[in-house]
């Protein structure tokens, strides 16, 4: 009994509890459960917030717009505000926190906004939705970064986009446009970047990637041009319009081919030209290759124009290398005048020299030792039609010690020697100043002065009285011989013998036995002497016609000659015909002639009009005076005749150099041929005169 | 606040040493656990009511919280998602101009659900204490908030039937937000915590108060 009363309220109180409890408050406490559980999670799942800075939140709004890694949403932006100095909008964008780790220091985020280009529309979704915010980071955890710089554009690849990353280096005439596509046989394999100035400013490049994995098709052997626009040729097979791909035709494209196999797979960040075309990038192979250029700058002391960009460079004759920019440069500092010096910067291949690289293990150091040795880079003529230059590695013996310049600025300075430009042009120059020293307009001056004298000789009334004297002489000459006092002469001197057979019969019957033949014999000679010379002057006479159609036919053809071509006559030939023309002598000539034969016109007058003979000896005296003058008159002929040979002689040798068979040539010499043959008769009349001068008197 | 009817102390069926089957009405005698008429269980008071009154009634309040926290709708048309809370549902229709929809919605969603929590902890509360309201208004009390309990699960349908007919796919499209679900679960406990409440208990003791006032 007494260990009851103490066990009944505990139990009473036990069973109470759970027998009062209601079942149904497990409902408030699972609800009570869940909502903290769900309080809990969303607690506990909410990310951290980030913070990109952008320069512009055009379309950008909180609560709507969103974070988006491959398309999946993985963000909101929950406040746009500004940074502190108001200079770019903060957009706070509350991550998921599964990818939070993610978000590291390397994350790139840019605004998707719908884009039409000519290869294709992107970004149309945000058109209706708006715009949003993509990002992208690497897969590796690196722990949360909270403030980010956005992009302005679209990064190259994405972050997940595997492939080979390279350098495009345009060429002239090869355009780098950006998000242009990289095909390869038509499939697009890759994508260029913005383009943008290489470090050292000389070219335009462009970041550009190969997917995988198309990048192991591209190797040292790899040779890329552009394919943007057509082209469009006409030859034997018919015209040819070709074009890649109607966007690459807008917006540009690039293709490549791997050309030759063997080479070495490219590596990421290796440099690769871009070609204008084809052709171009598969001549390249085979000119140059894809060997680390060695570049090293020349600085000329002159400054010439046709050193172009992608001129040679030659080193002993071969091809080594190209120009590869050329720029002025003044510099009063290092070269202690402010003169403009030509820096020219040289892309050499060292492979072209195929040096043993056991010998030099920089391309360099060869250049260093050659250089120690005299070796020196000159500008000289590459062509000499188009003036263009080429930079010439030379050994100059004798030069000046001069060390490369190893701390050149960018590249290496290689010592320059003097041109040799300058002979080429030294050369050419005298060519010019000698043809513009002719003097074309002295010897114009010469033909027009000769053509003068000419004229003044050929049209002068003495010279035109010549053959009119002549022709008196000669009428004169007949005159005298058929006169009947010259007919009679004959009777007159048998008149005369016969009084001098009496004389001799009174003489012989007088003296006897004095030697009467002896005059008979004398006599006889001097009539013999008289017949000579009539024979003489007969003779002479003969030739004077012949002179007259020469000098005729001379006038008249110099007459035809045209002027213009006579002022290709050589200066000196006509400088001479001119001396001679004008020479006093020549201009005499005729007057002298004329006098002369005056003088024996009017002693043969004076001998007709004298009747009969009234005395042989004064009319012989009087004749041996006209002889006499004739003599002198004619003194001069054999030099004129000379001069006129001369005067042949050199147009004949000028005339020699023209053309044999034009018209003014063979004009020329026959009038030449006519000038000489009158020469030749002046000469046999003035020898003939010389020979026989009473021979004119005689009429023998 | 009292009636003529009334002034008569009552004699209850407990009193009696009856017990009323609550289906058919029918007294047994007290100790009878299913009715012999009916089949229906009948219980002099229902055991630990006023337990689970408050149980279904704090998990109605649990539920209420999230109900108003989170949002009823969403709202997705090709520019962009919306979400209202329901309040802030009512806000923005007020704010369009739609002041009778905006009513009805605080009223259904805001105005009953309040409403019935204040009255069915003030019907619990009062039962077994002195009350200053009459049995008779209590009763009345509980019988509106039995009636209008049903009422609240409005805005669920507006819901249900909005989200199951705007289906345009890209254009437009509205789906239940979670405060729905949690709203309907408000509406179904407090309902149940009306439900579990036995109005029987608001005339017990009557006699001692009368007694105890005349």
């Amino acid at each position: 009994m007494s260990d009851q009363p103490p066990e009944i309220p505990v139990r009473t109180v036990r069973a109470s509890i759970f027998e009062r409890a209601s079942v149904v408050w497990l409902v408030p406490m699972a609800t009570l459960l869940v909502a903290l559980g769900v309080a809990w999670q969303s607690y506990s799942d909410r990310g951290p917030v980030i913070e990109i800075a952008f320069s512009s939140a055009a379309g950008m709004s909180p609560g709507e717009t969103v974070l988006r890694y491959r398309d999946v949403d993985v963000g909101l932006v929950e406040d746009v505000s500004f940074t502190d100095d108001l200079s770019q909008v903060l957009a706070s964008v509350r991550l998921e926190k599964s990818i939070a780790d993610f978000v590291d220091e390397g994350s790139k985020f840019w605004i998707v906004r719908p884009e039409v280009s000519a290869r294709g529309v992107s970004g149309l979704d945000t058109v209706l939705s708006g715009i949003y915010i993509e990002g992208t980071w690497d897969s590796v955890p690196d722990g949360l970064a909270v403030r980010h710089a956005a992009l302005s554009e679209p990064p190259l690849a994405a972050g997940d986009e595997q492939g080979l990353r390279i350098v495009l280096n345009a060429s002239p005439g090869a355009a780098l446009s950006e998000g242009a596509p990289i095909l390869y046989k038509g499939i697009e394999v890759g994508r260029i970047g913005k383009p943008g100035l290489s470090e050292d400013g000389v070219n335009a490049q462009a970041n550009a990637i190969i997917f995988e994995p198309y990048d192991r098709i591209v190797t040292s052997a790899t040779r890329f041009w552009d394919t943007s626009g057509f082209t469009f040729s006409i030859g034997a097979g018919g015209a040819e319009l070709d074009f890649t791909s109607l966007a690459s035709l807008i917006g540009g494209g690039v293709t490549f081919e791997t050309i030759v196999s063997g080479g070495r797979p490219a590596a990421d960040g290796a440099q690769f030209g871009l070609f204008a075309d084809e052709g171009r990038a598969r001549a390249s192979l085979f000119e140059t290759s894809d060997e680390t250029e060695l570049n090293l700058t020349v600085v000329f002391r002159e400054n010439f124009s046709g050193l172009v960009v992608g001129a040679p460079v030659e080193l002993d004759g071969v091809r080594i290398g190209e120009v590869s920019s050329i720029r002025g440069l003044v510099d009063e500092d290092r070269f202690g005048d402010d003169g403009v010096r030509l820096l020219t910067t040289l892309a050499l291949v060292p492979s072209r020299l195929s040096l043993d690289l056991s010998t030099f293990d920089d391309p360099l150091d060869y250049f260093v030792q050659r250089v120690d040795a005299g070796l020196r880079a000159r500008l000289a003529t590459a062509t000499i039609l188009t003036g263009g230059l080429k930079v010439e590695m030379i050994d100059v013996p004798d030069a000046p010690i001069e060390l490369m310049d190893m701390a050149g600025d960018p590249y290496p300075i290689l010592p320059s020697t003097q041109s040799e430009i300058s002979d080429v042009s030294a050369t050419a120059e005298g060519v010019f100043q000698r043809i513009n020293a002719l003097p074309i307009e002295e010897l114009l001056v010469s033909a027009i002065a000769f053509l003068d004298a000419a004229e003044n000789l050929v049209g002068a009334e003495d010279t035109r009285a010549v053959p009119g004297d002549v022709r008196g002489l000669i009428g004169d000459v007949r005159g005298l011989v058929s006169a009947p006092a010259m007919q009679g002469l004959p009777g007159e001197v048998s008149a005369l013998v016969g009084e001098l057979q009496g004389v001799a019969e009174d003489m012989r019957a007088v003296t006897a036995a004095l030697d009467e033949a002896d005059l008979v014999a004398r006599l006889q000679g001097a009539i013999d002497a008289a017949a000579a010379a009539a024979t003489g002057v007969e003779t002479s006479v003969a030739g004077v016609p012949e002179l007259v159609t020469s000098v005729t036919n001379l006038s008249d053809r110099a007459a035809s000659i045209p002027l213009e071509d006579m002022i290709e006559q050589a200066s000196a030939t006509l400088a001479s015909a001119e001396a001679l023309f004008v020479s006093e002598d020549t201009q005499a000539l005729p007057g002298a002639l004329g006098t002369a034969l005056g003088e024996v016109e009017a002693a043969l007058r004076e001998l007709r009009e004298g009747g009969a003979v009234r005395s042989l000896n004064q009319t012989l005296a009087s004749a041996e005076t006209a002889a006499a003058a004739v003599e002198t008159a004619v003194a001069g002929l054999p030099s004129l005749a000379a001069r006129i040979e001369e005067l042949v002689a050199q147009a004949e040798e000028t005339l020699a150099g023209l053309d044999q068979n034009s018209d003014f040539s063979r004009e020329a010499r026959a009038a030449l041929r006519d000038v000489s043959d009158a020469a030749k008769a002046f000469e046999s009349l003035s020898r003939a005169l010389e020979r026989r001068p009473n021979s004119v008197i005689l009429g023998r | 606040m009292e009636r003529v009817g009334f002034t008569d102390p009552v004699l209850t069926a407990r009193d009696a040493g009856l017990v009323g089957c609550r289906s058919c009405a029918r007294a047994w005698p007290m100790g009878t656990e299913v009715c012999p008429n009916c089949g229906a269980r009948v219980q002099s008071r229902s055991r630990r009511s006023l337990q689970r009154v408050w149980a279904w009634w704090l998990a109605g309040l649990i539920c209420y919280v999230p109900a108003n926290i989170y949002p009823m709708l969403e709202t997705r048309t090709l520019v962009h998602t919306e979400s209202a809370t329901i309040v802030g549902g009512a806000v923005d229709l007020a704010a369009h101009g739609a002041y009778g929809i905006a009513l009805i919605i605080l009223v259904a969603s805001v105005v009953i659900p309040v409403g019935k929590f204040v009255s069915i902890a003030f019907l619990a509360l009062s039962v077994g204490r002195i009350s200053r309201t009459s049995p008779e208004a209590r009763h009345g009390v509980h019988e509106i908030v039995e009636y209008i309990g049903r009422w609240s699960m409005i805005d669920v349908f507006v819901v249900a039937i909005l989200s199951s007919l705007v289906q345009l796919n890209a254009v437009a499209a509205i789906q239940p937000g979670p405060a729905s679900l949690a709203f309907a679960l408000s509406v179904i406990f407090t309902m149940l915590s009306a439900q579990a409440f036995d109005p029987r208990m608001i005339w017990d003791g009557i006699e001692d108060q009368k007694a105890g006032h005349l």
